[in-house]
């Protein structure tokens, strides 16, 4: 079992229910700028506490840090286990960041209940968090689900398209269909542990917790089985081609808000690093699986950037580009060696600052256009200097610029993919090519040139509230571009300990043995 | 059979609960008909008084493990039976409470409704300790009479008029059709206590009779193909009686199917989960799917019940220890989120006056309370964690995947994504929608308490789940000493995790 470093100060459970405790305490305040600095005060205090646990955090550690357990529901096994390790705690950083940026943002752009769209914001910040920081299966999946409720509520009432009630419809309804079958995942891996238990006269009946199920063999057919059915839940939420059709009407018809949160916090392929490939080893090693999860990632890479190019809408051209990233991420994720999945990590992290920035400067256009349709725009950077500024530059760290963080992570992936298999890695670097077409062919269209038609003289350049996001943005950006190793080295532990565990026979061993006991 | 009766004193205290009810029930009647100047509210604290003291000592009796049976088996006390008299005297008390405003909508006979949902509890506590085709029979018409009654409650209005003829029609013929089974399988094996069918062989006329009782036990808890009477019977019952009708018949009737199929059908489980399995993918599918087209909430959560039937059905499917203890809990969870969804129905209909789902466009404006308290109830339903109805979908999921009903589970679970569209209807129409009239709606102190046992149901076994699966645990525990070893599937499956 993983080592395990228990906290002293429930600090875990503080970052956890912080917001959503601050959620309810908005609900006391009937001033709208009184409710707009206190969530403020919220997002900012639970950054600080994320900061806290990142300084702390013992680099180089494949441990579980800051640990928390408590039994939940002994009967069938659940507990409350909440654990950062080099996989999760940048995450959690992460979304503590975009979350003040997102409430920034939101201060004069939200203009109709405000409190409950903050309330909303928070309980979202606390879901996501909650995803991140559980170890134990079903805690996981109470937050990966009640996730559902909030963004709901944040596309339908916010949400400025005309169709925003069928995307949010259409949101709720595929994910869930996907965390459903990802529950009989689940519920699997608890009824192979207790088989085991049982054999082995265990004390703990059944069991939910990821460390306690990493010690439990699992048969290689049922591995198969399990990872197909946690595939769909982490493919509908990441999401991954063919499941993706979701995203660009989530990202179009809903708030800027909740499209960060969407596009800038990769929870799929979380779920793949964190949970389906060191559970099924085995599976995720096999011919097949590799073969189709690799092929729907260099097909998403493909198609979404084919899409991304032919879109005319800025919003439906970021829905596709991210489709095609996330392809990236899954190439990377599933080469299964030590590259591929340090740079699919990182580029996750990445895709939160320069996507989740890019859906930003989206939203800045859109408050001076009220749309982002291509028409609208044209010789902007004349108009809009500072604008036109951070757009580039958060427009190449997305397509991977060296010198930005996307350049790490993209060439750590396909260093990765060359090593897996060369001609994955030949196809997934047509993906760099067109990325490169279809944002510097968008950009040259909007900003450069001469000024469009509908551009108005008096348009103004990026106000205060704007510059903080966009320079912490490109801040950050610039930060892992340049000098990337504390961040790499904070996942190094965990990401050595994962292809370790990958590459290491005894699960099958172990697998035998139980084989013969039966 | 032996037909001599050795009482004693103590004998006795097994049916102090009942006994005690019955003359409760008196008590209530004379106090009516002596003083009939008297507002018919306090009637009902009366009636909630006397169910009380029973649940008081039904929960002393469970504490102390007081078990045992009566008149040659017939009548049988152990701590499943215990659990289900909780869970009708507990729904019992929470729709008295709730009719209490709605009861003046009646223009006679106020008094005696309280009466008569005591004497249907009282009928549906003997059912929960039935162990024999007889005495089933008779406590299933005995509490079935009282609902004959209250489904027609509100005699000028004609959808309760017709909801009342079709629930008696169909109702008398599912009696029919049980008591021709009866006679099949007394006549087959000659026997009528469920442990001692157990060793039977399984002859054309046993399997006959059997299914003819599971028809009529189907008609009871409405599971497809013999849902047909529950939308229009729901729609046009008071809703207080609905709200009566969803619950507690469902749960005495499924103690009747627990020891049915376990105790007397154990042995035959091979045959019966396909039986099993396939009502209870229909009852889901079915149900959830009719349910999207509805325009009326009380038809809504009518399918919606139809499709909850085929989850417990789930459950009982699986056959096991862990399986019973997944339906006793997935009872609980459904008590809390469906009687307080009524309550809420019954709030919203007694200000505004119709049940249709468009009225309650902007409900989160009129009144956030209730338009909160019916967003968690809804959710409960769908098993949206961490609420209680997620545990309880969670808990039958395993125990059937323990089993390897895998098909079961799969339509289960794409249930639920289906079911969780219909939900989100009415959570639009109270969140998104504009309201037509802005008035805020005020809701009674009962109703009130009644919403809040609700919420604080469906919260607390969400999230502090362990007393109740505890709870439950037991309750299975003691029924399987009652069984007799013929019956056991197989005892490694039946005890728990050791």
């Amino acid at each position: 079992m993983l080592e395990e470093l228990t906290a002293v100060f429930p600090i875990l459970s503080c970052i956890l229910f912080l917001p959503v405790a601050g959620a309810v305490v908005l609900w006391l305040f009937d001033d709208e700028d009184m409710v707009r600095s206190s969530t403020l005060t919220i997002a900012l205090v639970e950054l600080a506490l994320t900061l806290f646990v990142l300084l702390r955090f013992v680099p180089e550690s494949a441990a579980m840090q800051f640990a928390e357990r408590v039994q939940w529901i002994p009967a069938l096994g659940i507990s409350y286990h909440l654990a950062v390790d080099g996989i999760s705690v940048l995450f959690v950083g992460l979304t503590a960041f975009l979350t003040v940026l997102v409430v920034v943002y939101s201060w004069d752009t939200i203009r109709h209940q405000v409190k409950l769209y903050m309330m909303c914001l928070l309980a979202l910040e606390t879901t996501t968090m909650g995803v991140f920081l559980s170890l134990d299966l079903i805690l996981f999946f109470v937050f990966w689900e009640l996730m559902l409720i909030p963004s709901y509520f944040l596309i339908k009432l916010w949400g400025a398209g005309a169709d925003r009630h069928y995307a949010a419809l259409k949101f709720v309804i595929y994910t869930l269909l996907g965390s459903v079958f990802m529950l009989v995942g689940i519920a699997l891996l608890d009824i192979n542990y207790h088989q085991w238990a049982s054999l082995h006269h265990s004390d703990h009946a059944y069991s939910f917790d990821l460390l306690e199920l990493l010690t439990v063999p699992i048969p290689i057919s049922q591995q198969i089985i399990i990872f197909w059915l946690m595939f769909l839940g982490f493919a509908f939420k990441a999401p991954v081609f063919p499941f993706h059709t979701w995203l660009p009407d989530a990202l179009l018809e809903g708030p800027i808000g909740m499209a960060v949160v969407l596009a800038g916090l990769k929870l799929g392929t979380f779920g793949f690093i964190r949970f389906s490939i060191p559970l099924l080893p085995d599976a995720s090693k096999s011919d097949t699986i590799v073969t189709v999860v690799v092929g729907l990632g260099l097909c998403a890479i493909l198609y979404g950037a084919w899409m991304a190019l032919v879109q005319a809408d800025f919003r439906r051209l970021l829905a596709y580009s991210s489709v095609s990233h996330l392809g990236f991420v899954v190439v990377g994720l599933f080469a299964l060696n030590y590259q591929g999945l340090q740079g699919s990590l990182l580029t996750m992290i990445n895709l939160g600052f320069s996507t989740a920035g890019l859906f930003f400067i989206a939203g800045f256009l859109y408050s001076r256009q009220q749309t982002t349709e291509l028409s609208a725009f044209g010789g902007m950077a004349k108009q809009v200097p500072l604008l036109a500024t951070f757009f580039l530059i958060i427009g190449l760290a997305s397509i991977g610029l060296p010198g930005t963080n996307g350049f790490v992570g993209e060439f750590l992936i396909l260093v990765g993919a060359f090593k897996a298999k060369w001609w994955v890695g030949s196809v997934a670097v047509l993906g760099v090519i067109f990325g490169a077409a279809y944002f510097l062919w968008y950009y040259e269209r909007s900003m450069l040139g001469p000024l469009g038609n509908s551009v108005k003289s008096t348009m103004s350049d990026l106000q205060l509230r704007e510059m903080v996001i966009a320079a912490s943005l490109s801040i950050m950006i610039l930060w892992i571009g340049l000098y990337p190793s504390p961040f790499l080295k904070i996942m190094n532990g965990s990401v050595q300990a994962l292809v370790d565990r990958l590459h290491h026979e005894t699960t099958a061993a172990l697998d035998n043995d139980l084989t013969e006991r039966r | 059979m032996n037909f001599v009766l050795n009482l004693s004193f103590s004998d006795l205290l097994l049916l102090l609960p009942e006994i005690f009810l019955t003359c409760w029930l008196c008590v209530v009647i004379t106090v009516d008909f002596v003083s009939p100047q008297m507002p018919k509210e306090r009637l009902a604290y009366l009636s909630v008084g006397g169910l009380l003291a029973t649940l008081g000592c039904l929960a002393w009796f469970d504490v102390n493990q007081v078990s045992g049976t009566l008149f040659g088996n017939m009548f049988v006390l152990d701590r499943m039976a215990i659990f289900f008299k909780i869970f009708i005297l507990g729904s019992t008390i929470l729709v008295i409470l709730a009719s209490i405003e709605y009861v003046d909508r009646f223009t006679l006979f106020r008094g005696e409704y309280y009466a008569l949902v005591v004497m249907s509890a009282l009928g549906m506590m003997f059912m929960a300790s039935a162990n024999d085709l007889l005495s089933v029979f008779v406590s299933l018409e005995f509490s079935t009479l009282g609902f004959y009654i209250l489904v027609s409650y509100l005699r000028d209005d004609l959808a309760s008029n017709e909801a009342g003829l079709k629930f008696f029609i169909l109702g008398v013929f599912a009696a029919g059709l049980f008591a021709y089974g009866i006679s099949l399988v007394y006549g087959e094996t000659g026997k009528l206590v469920f442990s001692d069918m157990a060793s039977a062989p399984a002859t054309p006329g046993l399997i006959i009779g059997f299914l003819l009782i599971f028809a009529a036990l189907g008609f009871k808890i409405g599971a497809v193909p013999f849902h047909s009477w529950i939308p229009d019977t729901y729609h046009g019952a008071p809703t207080p009686v609905t709200a009566f009708l969803s619950i507690a018949p469902k749960g005495a009737a499924l103690a009747i199917l627990l020891r049915i199929f376990i105790v007397a059908l154990g042995t035959f489980k091979p045959i019966w989960i396909y039986l099993l399995v396939a009502v209870s993918i229909v009852s889901m599918t079915y149900g959830n799917i009719v349910a999207i087209a509805q325009r009326n909430i009380k038809r809504l959560l009518a399918y919606s019940g139809i499709a909850q039937i085929g989850n417990v059905l789930i459950g009982l499917a699986a056959g096991t220890k862990m399986g019973n203890d997944a339906i006793l809990f997935y009872l609980l969870a459904y008590l809390f989120a469906n009687i307080g969804a009524f309550a809420v129905v019954i709030a919203v209909s007694q200000a505004i006056g119709r049940d249709e789902i468009e009225d309650y466009r902007g409900l989160g404006r009129r009144s956030p309370f209730l338009a909160f308290s019916m967003l968690l109830f809804l959710l409960s339903l769908a098993g949206v964690p961490p609420l209680a109805g997620f545990i309880g979908k969670l808990y039958i999921f395993i125990a059937a995947i323990k089993e390897g009903l895998y098909t079961l589970i799969t339509v289960g679970l794409i249930n639920i994504v289906i079911s969780m569209y219909y939900y989100l209807i009415v959570v639009k129409q109270m969140y998104i929608n504009e309201p037509v009239d802005p008035s805020p709606i005020s809701i009674s102190g009962s109703m009130k308490a009644v919403i809040y046992v609700g919420l604080a149901g469906t919260l607390v076994i969400g999230i502090y789940p362990q007393p109740f699966t505890e709870w439950v645990v037991a309750a299975t525990l003691m029924f399987a000493n009652f069984m007799t070893p013929a019956a056991t599937v197989s005892p490694a499956s039946l005890l728990v995790g050791s």
